[in-house]
């Protein structure tokens, strides 16, 4: 029984050194692209996408999102999203500003 | 004594209604407190966007990001020792949750002065809240609210980490209440890692 408990216990701990393993190695890629002379919507598309791979791990394995009940996962998840969705309306505003500043036309 | 004290007094706790989503009442309030808090950061990162976007010329200050590599290493290591924290306190090892908390809490007090130090390399190269040597004023308040709002979260996880490992440590506090302020760590690490990118990766001098 001790033994059972403590072998599921390596397990957790190995499990969650992965995690960390995962985190360190996506977050120096993400430096050594910080570096790279990558410029515009690549720069942000690559460095979005490994922030949310680090948001995955971090959420489902560090905070035990993963772990708990399954409605309570999907209230969370999409909740945040859908909120997280609808800030984009800043985008069209952004680009017409944008405009603006470099042609000079445009609504103020 | 009446009938009624006699029928409240034969049920010694009244029926209680089953928490939402069957889970503890204050890991909930946590979970609620940190989906608000997602909102808050995503309206000063969306507000930060939406400034660097507008601006045919955006500053790239940034020519080493070694103290902030620094600071995400200590982060992340943070992260790693209150989830022992965490563990050991589920395992009963009283004095080991103890010691991890401390342990979580001095990194994030070190953290904070590097982030200090971080914020004073930048005003010493004359960014302030409304201007900065390189162009849109809006830099410096876009900086300084961001980075701001998340070094106000560690300082403040830092104070409740000392706070919850002392109450801890005198029976006060349960291994629910560490699992809960590993919850918060865990939040404010993953928020440390999306503003890395977005405020300093993205604007490495070149």
């Amino acid at each position: 029984m001790a033994s059972a408990e403590g072998q599921g216990q390596q397990q957790g701990i190995g499990k969650y050194a992965v995690v960390y393993v995962c985190l360190l190695v996506v977050m120096a890629v993400q430096f050594f692209i910080g570096y790279r002379n990558i410029e515009g919507s690549q720069l942000v598309v690559r460095m979005l996408t490994f922030a949310v791979i680090e948001t995955i791990l971090v959420v489902l394995f560090l905070m035990n999102l993963g772990s708990e009940k399954r409605v309570f996962v999907k209230f969370v998840v999409f909740f945040t999203l859908f909120v997280l969705a609808t800030m984009n309306y800043i985008w069209t505003d952004s680009f017409r500003l944008l405009l603006f500043r470099l042609t000079g036309f445009g609504p103020s | 004594m009446s009938e009624a004290h006699l029928t409240m007094g034969a049920h010694t706790a009244p029926p209680m209604e089953a928490p939402p989503f069957a889970i503890p009442s204050k890991k909930l309030a946590m979970w609620l407190f940190i989906m608000s808090d997602v909102m808050t950061f995503a309206a000063c990162v969306a507000a930060y966007a939406f400034l660097r976007n507008a601006a045919p010329e955006w500053p790239r200050p940034f020519h080493s990001v070694t103290n902030v590599a620094i600071m995400t290493i200590i982060m992340i290591a943070s992260s790693a020792t209150m989830l022992i924290a965490s563990r050991a306190a589920r395992a009963a090892d009283k004095a080991g949750a103890f010691r991890w908390m401390l342990i979580t809490a001095a990194a994030g007090f070190v953290f904070t002065l590097l982030h200090i130090r971080d914020w004073m390399g930048m005003m010493s190269q004359g960014v302030g809240l409304l201007q900065n040597p390189w162009g849109p004023a809006a830099f410096g308040a876009a900086f300084y609210s961001i980075t701001g709002f998340s070094l106000l979260h560690i300082s403040g996880g830092t104070i409740a980490l000392f706070v919850v490992a002392i109450r801890y440590q005198g029976g006060r506090y349960n291994a629910d209440d560490i699992e809960i302020v590993n919850i918060f760590w865990q939040f404010v690490g993953l928020v440390w890692l999306f503003i890395v990118p977005v405020v300093y990766l993205m604007n490495v001098a070149r």
